[in-house]
């Protein structure tokens, strides 16, 4: 090394090798910074602008945008509390529907189908989270509504007609159909995050529990769910920040009405769904600028809630503290 | 011993109770794809690719149009993102201690957690009201704001995966680092990067909300990026909701087309890439 | 000590990991009260003979195995057998202490006993103690039975995960290097308990420690490439044996 350079030590030489060596990290490393920095200056152009758009609205309606209860573009009186209800109740129904097979089939997966099966079915269903929403919204607007209509409702009604949720007329669309759609696409993230929360459940638990005689059902109980609490939690919790956002399949299907109803039959408007249908269309700065108002509004409960999965997974799963606990030891 | 009986009979329904869950889950994936394998590849000819749209009311027309429009605000938006990403995401794996990595990590998560409808307001704020007029840039600048987050992410995840030592022993040949990154862990896994990418493009391509109040759309071929500009997934939108039956017809054709793309690409990349990295970027992703 | 009846008899023990032929033909029998240990250079397969013991080595992916083990005279592998129900009648103990995490200790104890359906609180809590005790933890837990199990240091865990296989109180015990993760002093402690299990168990205990086995065991069992070497009792074995590769073996010329 020392030879080389002696031997072949020109002015010109040393300065490509500055470039080259410590010089060359350096202005990488600078490169690079100032492109994360460029990133992030992105995100909080994002937050600012929505911000700055929604003022208008916010001047005028304050608070009360979420307690009173009209919604009416002509008399430029506006409200989110019927998209926000909207938005809750969907994401709410399809959570209920997803989370019970989600972690199913999360077990079934992990812990009952052998390991190649078993990655075909994950294969299977992880397409579902390929499939763009767009398609979704037509094959609920042509294939689910009328089922919905036709089987879902008079079965629903003859056996739970007595419950306020389940009265009144249905035309197909609406949100129990725009919840059916929202569970079906929430369906992967929930049982995919479940997976890895029962992959991290150590062998040797599952086979304490065998060698107490427990059966699968018992050692699943005992071994895989029980410590699994609060990643199956976090789970779901991501699945619900995933339904809060997802537009076009529930704009299809949902019927955009503004009005809050008490019946899953009726049609109902969710906050990413009204954005969808009136942005275009939104002329007068008001009516824009609440509509921008409802996006902030979506943005921040989305943060609130995929921070708290995030936080609930990583820090109150028992598993991952005993895995940290390994990792110390 | 009765106990026992009852415990056997209860793991059984248990097993049971899951296989039924495993069919439930299935149902849709196999209910969506075989509705539009049946309407879409009926409605599918060759007109849908090589005609425009013909006026309201009559029938026949095709979405040549959408799809070049498609094409052409997915590469303009990639071209933005893409460079953006992969630089991002070889700044984590390989510099990802310090205070604005940790920062820019922060800010992917938040970034892919954001519906992507709130990215269309923002570039519509940008972009649209800035120029007066709907625009396929405006729709490319959404785009590249979905692709970006899941570039830095999935590329960061691939580069992770390279062990330590193959960095040392480029350091060791007394290589700057700054070459050790490009010539030896970028090329090293160029072809699992760009499978990140691919998956990356294929989500974007599928997108309707950011476009809706962006490019907007239009009914003729347009390739100016200033005026609004068609796009497949917004003209199955307005074909799907509208009254005419031969515009719902093209709507299941064009559907077609979308999910045979985008479950093509996906699971050509699954079968590209690294298994490990592509389960770690699967992991992330779908949360 | 031969007057003792056997408690298990093994013949012909074979087992495998997909076309990996790990245990080739075991044949051993275990009197009642007494600690067999089973030793052997790692990858032997001694693991893997006593995890079919308690058919636990067939929940593992692409593993099977055949042969004969009578329990009491009934053979575990018959067709008839549950394993579930087997497992209640041969405890484990496992090379990792592995406390159920988000249960607590009293819970860990008396878990085989909830799930075989006794639910009154006075026999479990009963039981709780008796098998603490038993397994030398009382005094230091009797304070703390409702924090978590996995609160424990690694030596307290090991013997509530004793106490919990006691507690279904199955006439075999099998202890999978119960020993080797723990520290020396932890370890003394398991073995003196080991002597205290033998007035009750019947114990089979698996370690790659010679002196231990010397030290606890009745009966010694040396296992090299699948096959049983050489098994009798422990003071010939380690004194005295009949076969060169055991001599090899603890004299350490190699393993």
């Amino acid at each position: 090394m020392l030879n080389q350079q002696t031997h072949n030590a020109t002015p010109t030489k040393s300065i490509a090798k500055k470039l080259s060596g410590a010089y060359g990290d350096k202005v990488a490393k600078v490169f690079m910074q100032t492109v994360a920095l460029a990133i992030l200056a992105l995100l909080f152009l994002m937050v600012y602008l929505l911000f700055e758009m929604s003022l208008e609205a916010i001047k005028e309606f304050g608070f009360g945008f979420l307690t009173s209860t009209d919604w009416d573009p002509i008399m430029e009186e506006f409200s989110a509390l019927p998209f926000f209800y909207g938005t809750l109740v969907t994401s709410i129904l399809a959570l209920l529907i997803a989370a019970p097979i989600s972690v199913m089939v999360a077990i079934f997966i992990t812990d009952i189908l052998p390991v190649k099966l078993g990655q075909v079915l994950g294969l299977f269903v992880e397409m579902i989270a390929a499939i763009p929403s767009i398609v979704f919204g037509l094959w609920g607007l042509f294939f689910l509504a009328p089922i919905v209509r036709e089987q879902i409702t008079p079965l629903l009604k003859s056996t739970l007609g007595f419950l306020p949720i389940f009265q009144g007329p249905s035309f197909g669309i609406g949100v129990l159909t725009a919840s059916i759609i929202l569970a079906i696409m929430i369906l992967p993230t929930i049982t995919s995050i479940s997976r890895e929360v029962f992959k991290s459940v150590p062998q040797h638990q599952k086979e304490a529990a065998l060698a107490l005689g427990a059966t699968r059902e018992e050692m699943i109980r005992l071994a895989v769910l029980r410590p699994s609490f609060s990643g199956i939690t976090g789970a779901i919790v991501l699945g619900f920040g995933r339904a809060l956002g997802e537009t076009m399949a529930v704009a299809m299907v949902i019927g955009n009405s503004s009005r809050i109803s008490a019946s899953l039959f009726a049609p109902g408007a969710t906050m990413s769904s009204v954005i969808a249908n009136e942005y275009a269309e939104a002329s007068a700065g008001l009516h824009l600028s609440s509509l921008c108002y409802v996006g902030l509004l979506l943005f921040l409960v989305t943060l609130v809630v995929n921070s708290s999965a995030r936080f609930i997974v990583w820090k109150f799963s028992p598993i991952a503290r005993s895995a940290r606990k390994d990792k110390r030891a | 011993m009765n106990q026992f009986k009852f415990r056997k009979v209860r793991n059984k329904l248990f097993l049971f109770s899951l296989s039924i869950a495993a069919v439930v889950c299935l149902a849709p994936l196999i209910m969506v794809t075989s509705f539009m394998l049946q309407k879409g590849a009926a409605s599918l000819d060759l007109d849908f690719f090589t005609k425009l749209p013909v006026p309201v009311g009559e029938a026949g027309g095709g979405m040549l149009h959408a799809i070049l429009g498609t094409i052409y605000m997915v590469t303009l938006g990639s071209l933005m993102a893409v460079p953006l990403g992969l630089i991002g995401g070889i700044y984590l794996s390989e510099y990802g201690k310090g205070g604005i990595s940790k920062a820019l990590r922060l800010a992917t998560d938040v970034m892919t957690g954001i519906p992507s409808i709130i990215i269309g307001i923002f570039a519509y704020i940008l972009l649209v009201v800035p120029f007066k007029s709907f625009s396929a840039l405006s729709g490319a600048v959404a785009l590249a704001i979905i692709i970006l987050p899941v570039v830095i992410r999935s590329s960061e995840e691939i580069l992770k995966l390279v062990p330590k030592h193959i960095r040392e022993a480029g350091l060791a040949l007394g290589l700057p680092r700054w070459k050790v990154i490009l010539f030896i862990i970028v090329r090293g896994n160029l072809s699992a990067l760009f499978t990140g990418v691919m998956l990356a493009i294929a989500r974007a391509s599928g997108e309707t909300a950011p476009l809706l109040f962006t490019a907007f759309g239009n009914m003729y071929l347009s390739y100016s990026p200033m005026e609004p500009m068609a796009s497949l997934p917004v003209q199955i939108y307005t074909y799907a909701i509208s009254p005419f039956e031969d515009w719902q017809r093209q709507s299941w054709a064009g559907a077609f087309v979308l999910i045979i793309l985008v479950i093509g690409v996906n699971l050509g990349a699954r079968f590209l890439m690294n298994p490990k990295a592509l389960k770690n970027f699967l992991k992330r992703s779908s949360s | 000590m031969t007057s003792k009846k056997n408690v298990l008899e093994v013949k012909n023990l074979q087992a495998w990991f997909g076309k990996f032929h790990a245990v080739k033909g075991v044949s051993t029998d275990y009197p009642e009260k007494s600690i067999t240990a089973i030793i052997g250079p790692s990858g032997c397969g001694k693991s893997t003979y006593l995890r079919c013991l308690n058919r636990i080595h067939e929940e593992v992916p692409g593993a099977r195995s055949s042969g004969q083990a009578l329990l009491l005279g009934q053979d575990i592998f018959a067709p008839e057998v549950d394993p579930v129900e087997l497992r209640q009648n041969i405890g484990m103990v496992f090379q990792k202490p592995n406390p159920f995490p988000a249960l607590s200790i009293f819970e860990n104890v008396v878990v085989g006993l909830k799930l075989q359906g006794i639910k009154n609180k006075a026999k479990l809590l009963e039981t709780a103690e008796r098998c603490l005790r038993k397994a030398a933890l009382w005094e230091e837990v009797k304070d703390k039975l409702h924090q978590q199990g996995t609160s424990l240091s690694g030596g307290q865990q090991q013997r509530l995960c004793i106490a919990r296989a006691l507690a279904v109180n199955p006439p075999v015990l099998l202890m999978d290097e119960p020993t080797s993760a723990l520290d020396p002093i932890a370890s003394a402690k398991i073995e003196e308990l080991m002597q205290d299990l033998k007035e009750d168990f019947t114990v089979i205990v698996v370690t790659h420690n010679m002196q231990q086995a010397a030290r606890v065991a009745d009966y010694t069992s040396f296992l090299m490439l699948g096959e049983l070497v050489e098994h009798g009792p422990s003071e010939i074995i380690f004194t005295n044996p009949k076969q060169s590769k055991t001599e090899d073996y603890i004299t350490g010329r190699f393993g």
